[in-house]
């Protein structure tokens, strides 16, 4: 360290005081990456931007946690592998999770991966594939130790001890948990362990095509958003790891950069989407911009009111109240709005009665968010809160190990559905989901590599010059609607049509509406035709993303005829084991959705009724 | 404002800047405000003693307060940026933590020094006089006006942030220098570098950067047309006089704008003598010019 | 649960309604490719409750599609939207817009400071990241042997780092760093605050390596007590306390030969010896008899002025016996205390 300190400040002093260059960052942080001469072919450039081609073993898309841990894993077992991000590292979604991951420790009382496994069958209203299950319950706990050993700043109990709290349906306390910024300190845990084991990390590179050759992965093509420039990145062996869809809603907790790129690109790979019907909401979101107002609120004893002030969750759940399921409480909500029992579309969360003191020392966070973003102060009157989209179940259909259909194409995390969380997701489960599917992800694709040396498969030039004209053609055009206003459209549409409750009939309507919006989506209005951080360029290539994960989700939410988990219509209010106990595939059929089915894996739990 | 203060002016204007210590207490007698002496206290640590033994800066501050509680003084009144900072930082840590403020207290006990119940304030001359009724006293004494002298207030980093333990106004928009600047009838000067740092911590361990820092507001204030700079520290003040002809060296121009401190510039406009101002005890002494401005008579101070 | 059969349940009554206000925005813009620098003035009708970044978003949705500017959470948590509003760094994201228009006043949106503009909001943050970098940002425990379970950590040891844990590395702190102006070498607030939270971790082994690294040039004693990193950070991580306690740990390794360190020394002395500072000696201490003697012309300005005291009748408060027993008493106490919480090996503890 003390020659990469004094590397750095030569260099800061030969460059007169300005700022060190670019590449004397690397040499100072001692990473030195096989990056762009690692593997060039000449390419005729006929456009006006600059055309790149690299070459790694592994690419992970994204660098949230499940991406980061993939990588990690990956460079573990010796192989080349870069992550290609939209965003910083840091910047990640996942750093916004605030509540906690799951393992069964056993550190708080008796615990048991057993238990987990069950408690997350359940929850998942049974459509879960219990395989995978039990392989997630079974190796949460080593990868909690792995990440204590990594330097995650935990809570810890007086004994020095990981402490653990207790969860929604979970039969013991199991959640580990960073005061209520646990997502945050995983993010940044990964961030450093990235740094230490010198991964290459493509930083706000934009993907906009995973490359399939001759049935095998090739790689992908991605845009430099700082620099400009397309990349052919080859790789036989490409990770998805882009997070989740929050974004197609108008109300709901996801950050800005949650428009499903991940899915799409598997979609258009010819990777089907699977139960993308089931989106979870909730209940306690701002209504301003949708942010998070956490479940801890309630566990320290927040009441949930109605225009005249009573507790209405006495109706659904008399005995937990403000405690039950999310499901449960999102509907019970949604109820008393849609019925005219709001305030200005909102229910209230009083925390009033909980007293300065409890509010300051036990959630503080919260308190600052209801100030910032409601206006309001908690400790003198209620928060206007409401059910938003919050977590997509489904995404791209894949295995154990996070392989798709495609070989060399796998994913992991919120973008992927392997499927652990089934109907409906328990808090706590899909910061554990990141880290364990990650990690396999990234060690299966590095073992295929070690195995399989060179598949051949390429981006041929060709292609990559195709995907440049298509860009361009995005960038030139000046005519429609601005993306930020046909985006704004799809998200009302989503929330007011394929929201909470669903019906036959909005669904039809919305489905119609998808459609046409996809049709008017094709021409958009872009201001920007530079090539320097033109996110007007960015956030078309993110409308046709949200666009085409909302048509599978609205398409398969109208064919499933029952209520499971989070997909509750008002016309098929009763689970229906006999005919949909079984998983939706979305292929994409000429860019149209066509629907599919297969059956879930059951291995222990005969599903039950799902009552709390 | 009260009318009785125990007074900490500080090392540096008990030491090489006592025309502060001079000019303070010449115009807290014409505001009618007793200045109680701390006789036993010690330095505040200026945030040296903070930083290299934490536990003992606490202990220190704890004294100082401690000391002023016993003399029956609600408020330690303060001359300096550094001192505010340091003791009012050591205030609220012991006032948010009884269990910090008793270990603390048992220490001070075991050495016979005095212990500290908590209830003291910290406040700066330039709170105390830039507002309520601080501000109508001083308006009352200021007889002279000094018209046509152009000031450009420079307010020094430890009085205006963290403003959660300083908090007196605005930390990126202070006004209350301006203020006294126009009750004394004269024309503040605005310039960017006004709520920037001096560079005065580090002008000895890490000069040129230091250096770099102090250029900005010398160089903008004379831009700006400024005839002198005020303010309210004694550190900034030996930064921008003292060290003047290095910053100028440094950034290869010759500043000669004289700077004055807070209680100087309301002793001048309250028609104190120069005998108690003590221009010349300035590196960068008083132009003519500047001189008649101030209405302080020419025979003090000759060379320009 | 209730039955519900009515289908106007699938929407919500209200969903959109929200109070409006007009805003106006001076926008600085930076085009890259002509490399030309502009103020824009955009008005837009936003929620009440609309933050800065959702009146950027306006402007881009309805107005000018070309203002480019980093984004995501929108929760002030991912660190993305670092921007100056009215001179000084914030998220835009945590800075509402209402009290502005309350005010009647047009505030003025620009890049942070202390980094390279690429275009018009958007900084180049890769001389924060190295920098980052530069203070070996992860736990190195040094130890072949990893419990098989969890590091045992006192809960008050993991207290100690929990402020510089909150850091999201947004560059806020640095933007307007008094000292990065001045030396953009320095290793500024938000790299300190990062290396601080490995110092005090207890099952880091790296101290003291960690500490003497940060004694160099563009370290910790850089750092010119501005106290705007504490300012401007949204998270409360306040970095200057970080750099604080990092000086700190470098007195209990022993690392005192900085001149910064020096200093801090004379200041430590002169208030058990006398009470308030030896001014006289602080030179001489700092910066070494050597260079003292360089500097006997500034010296020598400083005389003239009445401004060198007496050397030899340094000041003497009353009293001042207490303070030296005081010294002596914390001094004591301190030795007997280990230098840091440190984790243990849960086999070591219960041998499970």
């Amino acid at each position: 360290m003390r020659l990469r300190y004094i590397a750095f400040r030569r260099e800061g002093m030969n460059n007169g005081g300005k700022f060190p260059h670019r590449d004397a960052c690397h040499v100072l942080a001692g990473i030195r990456h096989r990056t762009y001469s690692a593997y060039t072919r000449g390419i005729a450039v006929h456009c006006f931007r600059r055309l790149f081609m690299i070459r790694h073993d592994v690419i992970v898309l994204g660098a949230g946690l499940a991406g980061m841990r993939a990588a990690i894993e990956a460079k573990r077992a010796g192989v080349d592998v870069a992550i290609v991000s939209k965003l910083h590292p840091t910047r990640s979604h996942s750093g916004a999770a605030e509540g906690g991951i799951n393992a069964a420790l056993g550190n708080a009382t008796e615990d048991s991966p057993a238990t987990h496994a069950f408690d997350t069958v359940k929850g998942s209203d049974y459509l879960g594939d219990q395989d995978a299950i039990e392989v997630f319950a079974e190796e949460a706990p080593n990868d909690i130790y792995e990440l204590e050993h990594m330097g995650a700043v935990f809570t810890r109990s007086a004994d020095g001890k990981l402490a653990q709290r207790p969860f929604g349906a979970a039969g013991a306390p199991r959640t580990i948990y960073s005061a209520d910024i646990t997502g945050h300190v995983l993010i940044h845990v990964l961030y450093e362990q990235l740094i230490k084991h010198e991964i290459k990390v493509y930083e706000e590179f934009f993907a906009t095509q995973v490359v399939v050759d001759g049935g095998q992965c090739a790689g992908v093509i991605a845009w430099d958003t700082q620099r400009g420039g397309l990349h052919a990145i080859q790789a036989n062996h490409v990770i998805l790891a882009t997070g989740g869809v929050g974004r197609m809603y108008y109300g709901t907790t996801n950050a800005f950069a949650c428009t499903g790129d991940g899915m799409s690109l598997a979609w258009n790979a010819g990777v089907p989407l699977k139960d993308m019907e089931f989106l979870q909401f909730h209940p306690t979101t701002l209504k301003s911009n949708g942010v998070l107002i956490t479940e801890g609120c309630r566990g320290e004893g927040g009441y949930l009111r109605n225009k005249d002030g009573d507790r209405f969750m006495v109706g659904d759940a008399p005995n937990a109240m403000e405690l039950a399921s999310r499901d449960v409480v999102s509907r019970a909500e949604w109820k008393e709005i849609a019925d005219g029992r709001g305030v200005d579309g909102c229910v209230m969360l009083d925390l009033t009665h909980l007293g300065w003191k409890k509010l300051q020392s036990r959630l503080p966070g919260s308190r600052e968010l209801a100030m910032d973003y409601a206006g309001v102060d908690p400790i003198e009157q209620p928060i206007p809160v409401r059910p938003g989209a919050h977590y997509m179940m489904g995404g791209v259909d894949c295995d154990v190990w996070g392989e798709t259909i495609v070989p060399g194409l796998w994913a992991a995390g919120e973008v992927a559905c392997v499927s652990i969380h089934g109907a409906n997701r328990l808090g706590g489960n899909s910061l554990m989901e990141t880290v364990v599917f990650g990690r396999r992800a990234g060690q299966a694709a590095a073992e295929r590599v070690k195995e399989q040396g060179d598949t051949g498969a390429r981006i041929e030039a060709s292609v990559l010059a195709d995907e440049d004209r298509r860009i361009a053609a995005i960038v030139g055009n000046s005519e429609g609607e601005r993306p930020g206003v046909l985006r704004e459209e799809l998200a009302k549409t989503m929330y007011d049509k394929a929201g909470v409750y669903r019906t036959e009939e909005a669904l039809a309507e919305c489905k119609d509406k998808v459609v046409e919006l996809r049709e008017r989506a094709k021409t958009l209005k872009i201001d920007d035709h530079g090539s320097i951080f033109n996110t007007d360029l960015t956030s078309a290539i993110e409308l046709n993303s949200l666009l085409e994960c909302a048509d599978c989700l609205v398409t398969s939410a109208l064919a499933r005829k029952e209520s499971r988990g989070a997909h509750s219509r008002l016309d098929f209010t009763e689970r229906d084991d006999d005919h949909w106990l079984k998983h939706t595939l979305n292929w994409n059929d000429n860019g149209e959705v066509r629907l599919d089915y297969k059956p879930v894996t059951i291995t222990k739990h005969q599903p039950l009724a799902r009552s709390y | 404002m009260q009318d009785r203060y125990a007074y900490y002016p500080g090392c540096l204007a008990s030491l090489s800047q006592k025309e502060l210590d001079s000019s303070t207490r010449a115009i807290a007698k014409k505001l009618e405000i007793e200045l109680v002496e701390m006789p036993s206290v010690t330095c505040c640590g200026a945030g040296d003693i903070h930083e290299a033994k934490p536990d003992y800066y606490l202990h220190i501050s704890a004294r100082i307060l401690g000391q002023a509680e016993q003399m029956g003084c609600e408020t330690i009144l303060t001359i300096c940026n550094v001192c505010t900072l340091n003791l009012r930082q050591a205030n609220k840590a012991l006032q948010e933590d009884k269990d910090v403020l008793n270990r603390v207290n048992d220490n001070l006990k075991q050495v016979g020094a005095a212990t500290y119940q908590g209830g003291v304030d910290v406040r700066h001359l330039l709170w105390e006089v830039s507002a309520g009724e601080g501000y109508d006293r001083f308006k009352s004494i200021a007889v002279k006006s000094l018209e046509g002298l152009k000031v450009a207030p420079f307010y020094g980093c430890q009085i205006l942030r963290p403003a959660k333990i300083l908090g007196f106004e605005d930390s990126d928009r202070p006004e209350s220098l301006e203020r006294l600047i126009k009750a004394c009838g004269a024309e503040p000067i605005d310039y960017p570098a006004k709520v920037k740092c001096c560079g005065f911590p580090i002008v000895l361990a890490r000069e040129d950067v230091a250096l770099g820092e102090l250029v900005q507001p010398l160089q903008q204030a004379t831009e700006a047309g400024a005839d002198v700079i005020v303010t309210p520290c004694p550190l900034c003040h030996l930064s921008l006089d003292a060290w003047q002809r290095k910053a100028g060296a440094f950034s290869g121009n010759d500043y000669q704008i004289p700077i004055l401190h807070l209680a100087q510039l309301l002793g001048a406009a309250a028609g104190i003598e120069e005998s108690e101002l003590k221009f010349k005890r300035h590196v960068t002494r008083l132009s003519t010019e500047v001189k008649a401005k101030l209405q302080v008579p020419s025979v003090v101070g000759t060379q320009a | 649960m209730t039955e519900i059969k009515n289908a106007h349940f699938t929407t919500l009554k209200g969903a959109y309604d929200t109070e409006k206000m007009e805003a106006t925005l001076r926008v600085r813009r930076y085009d890259p490719e002509t490399k030309k620098s502009r103020f824009d003035n955009f008005t837009v009708t936003i929620p009440v409750t609309a933050s800065v970044l959702d009146a950027l978003d306006a402007i881009k949705d309805t107005h000018d599609g070309t203002l480019s500017y980093r984004k995501s959470c929108r929760m002030a948590v991912c660190g993305s939207c670092g921007m100056r509003v009215d001179g000084g760094a914030a998220l835009a994201c945590k800075t509402p817009m209402k009290k502005f228009v309350d005010a009647g006043h047009t505030i003025t949106v620009s890049p942070m400071g202390n980094l390279p503009v690429i275009k018009d909001l958007v900084v180049d943050m890769a001389p924060f990241w190295q920098k980052i970098r530069a203070v070996k940002p992860y736990l190195d425990t040094r130890d072949a042997d990893v419990p098989e379970k969890e590091w045992r950590v006192d809960p008050a040891a993991g207290d100690q780092i929990h402020k510089e844990s909150l850091c999201i590395l947004c560059g806020c702190c640095v933007s307007e760093c008094n000292s990065m102006e001045s030396d953009p070498d320095f290793l500024g607030p938000a790299a300190l605050a990062k290396a601080y939270r490995f110092v005090g971790d207890a099952r880091d082994k790296d101290t003291r390596e960690r500490l003497r690294d940060l004694n160099g040039a563009h370290g910790i004693w850089d750092c010119t007590r501005c106290y705007f990193c504490n300012q401007r950070c949204p998270k409360h991580v306040d970095p200057r306390d970080a750099i604080a306690k990092l000086g700190a740990e470098s007195f209990k390794e022993g690392f005192t030969r900085d001149e910064g360190a020096k200093h801090a020394k004379v200041f430590v002395d002169s208030t058990f010896k006398g009470g308030y500072l030896r001014e006289t000696e602080l030179v001489p201490k700092t910066i070494g008899p050597v260079n003292a003697i360089k500097d006997i012309p500034f010296a020598l300005q400083l005389a003239r002025a009445g401004k060198v005291p007496n050397p030899l009748s340094p000041h003497k408060a009353k009293d001042n016996d207490e303070v030296k027993r005081l010294w002596k008493l914390l001094e004591k106490e301190a030795k007997g205390q280990p230098r840091r919480a440190t984790a243990t090996h849960p086999d070591a503890v219960l041998g499970d």
